[in-house]
């Protein structure tokens, strides 16, 4: 038997990392994510792994970059301010095409904002967030099972298209406490040829993100773009309830999505026939999924705790003849079931 | 069954740890779970909040908007709760700093002074253990035994701590 256990969000995606291999983990402290970078220091080292606290995210993401480029299955996590200056650092990655896991537990902001769970960071999540033509694959947790199972997830993908991946989750999931199965480990990982060794008996590898040549910089971008275009195809997650009777689908991800569950669970009660698109990617987003609900004549109900990121995906999906309602909650301040209901109920 | 629980009063109040309590009684039981603390950047004196979901169906919201049981451990979370506990649910009240008394008649009211009776005990800090007893004699969330259980797992290792524990549990029992 699995073993099973009371888990908080935090701890399930270090210890998903620990479950995917991960070899070093960089970070620097910032709330709600304290938790993730204290378990990380005292498990790695019993692991014989590397951890180090950093000076600032700045420093965690360019050493994130270095073991990345000699072939360690390598991670940092921080909240929203943090994210924001780890920016640079990730463009270069996704640049150089180098494979890591980068976990952005977000709070309120903008600025220093507030260590209330958030989702403003959708944005800059799913349009790559710093400089460049780069989209990062995100995934989105919505229950402390999926904190591990997601971590895990993203390793494998990060190592499967050479690129970092984001996992992203409110400061309110990543403190939860839910039941989680622990995951068996994963026993062998990926042989990386392209990664930086020393070289000995082979020609040289060379990691950087940059083309003196202005003819062959478009190449490289060329082939970048077209492994996002792969990362569309092939890794557009999402789970749907009740959808095939839905008049109206709620969409929602992370901590909304559960009040959108009780708030869907609620409508159900009261006869309305309500559904849940719930994204477990919101880059590649479910865009078809929900344009086959517009072709059906859904309205739309976009449940999201920032002042209203995810609902121009969700415009883009549906085209301009359906009906969207936003119900939002914003600087910190959780987004519950009633008002997704009282949503609901006046769109009937 | 489905119970929400909301404990919420100044942090070193232990609003947390007996949310915990609850949570880990509820997963031993096999039940889903959930267990979220909600608190501002200052931890002692300032206002916390805990919420656990115990029920035998997934769990939707981690977050509880109209709890079955609250316990307000001061006059804040008495404001909070007093007005949101459901209809035929809970309140316990923490008399040591409330003050006011719930105009509410269709729930039913607990009034535990913690402090005072803790002390009778020799030590004031396991005031927040009394207001678990009070919610276990007065809620069938859970029982003595399965929280004696989590206790005697949690604080094995400090065996004057445990007994203190368990006689605070049973003297919250007492108040209905």
């Amino acid at each position: 038997m699995p073993e099973r256990t009371l888990m908080g969000g935090n701890i399930a995606v270090g210890e998903g990392a620990l479950l995917a291999g991960c070899q070093a983990y960089f970070g620097y402290p910032i709330t709600p994510q304290n938790d993730l970078l204290e378990f990380m220091a005292r498990r790695m080292p019993e692991l014989g792994r590397v951890f180090l606290q950093t000076e600032s995210e700045l420093a965690a993401i360019n050493m994130v970059y270095g073991a990345a480029a000699v072939g360690f299955r390598t991670m940092t996590s921080t909240s929203s301010p943090g994210f924001s200056l780890q920016q640079e650092g990730i463009s270069y990655m996704a640049g150089a095409e180098m494979p890591a896991v980068i976990v952005n537990i977000m709070r309120a902001g903008p600025g220093l904002g507030n260590i209330g769970g958030a989702q403003g960071d959708y944005m800059q999540c799913t349009r790559g967030g710093g400089h460049g033509d780069y989209y990062l694959i995100t995934l989105t947790p919505s229950t402390v099972q999926e904190m591990m199972d997601l971590t895990m997830l993203a390793f494998e993908l990060a190592d499967k298209y050479r690129n970092p991946v984001l996992v992203i989750a409110d400061g309110f999931l990543g403190q939860a406490m839910e039941p989680v199965t622990i995951r068996e480990k994963v026993k062998k990982l990926p042989e990386k040829k392209w990664a930086i060794t020393g070289a000995k008996g082979r020609p040289k590898n060379l990691i950087n993100s940059f083309e003196m040549n202005p003819l062959d910089h478009p190449r490289r971008i060329k082939l970048l773009l077209e492994k996002f275009e792969r990362m569309r195809v092939h890794e557009v997650r999402y789970e749907g309830l009740n959808l095939d009777d839905a008049d109206i689908v709620l969409v929602a991800y992370g901590s909304a999505a559960r009040s959108a569950i009780t708030a869907m669970n609620i409508a159900r009660k009261n006869k309305l026939r309500v559904g849940l698109v719930r994204p477990i990617t919101v880059f590649p987003f479910p865009y078809q999924p929900l344009a086959d609900l517009a072709e059906r004549g859904c309205k739309f109900v976009v449940a999201e705790m920032s002042g209203g990121q995810m609902i121009e995906d969700v415009r883009i999906a549906v085209g301009n003849q359906n009906e969207i309602k936003l119900v939002n909650s914003y600087g910190g301040v959780p987004l519950e079931a009633d008002p997704i209901f009282e949503t609901i109920d006046l769109l009937m | 069954m489905n119970w929400e629980i909301t404990v919420s009063g100044f942090g070193g109040q232990g609003v947390l740890f007996i949310g915990r309590l609850l949570a880990d009684a509820g997963f031993n039981a096999g039940l889903d779970i959930t267990w979220l603390p909600y608190y501002s950047g200052e931890k002692r004196g300032g206002m916390c909040s805990c919420f656990v979901n115990i029920s035998d169906e997934r769990i939707g919201s981690i977050f509880i908007t109209h709890p079955d049981v609250g316990v307000a451990m001061n006059p804040a979370a008495m404001k909070m709760l007093e007005p949101t506990v459901k209809t035929g649910g809970l309140l316990v009240v923490n008399t040591s700093l409330v003050k006011t008394k719930s105009a509410r008649h269709d729930i039913k009211v607990v009034y535990v002074p913690t402090v005072e009776a803790a002390k009778e005990l020799g030590d004031e800090t396991v005031g927040n253990i009394i207001a678990l007893g009070a919610v276990i004699a007065n809620a069938q969330v859970t029982t003595t035994t399965s929280i004696i259980k989590v206790l005697n797992q949690m604080l094995s290792k400090d065996k004057k701590q445990l007994e203190l524990n368990k006689a605070a549990l049973l003297k919250g029992c007492e108040y209905s």
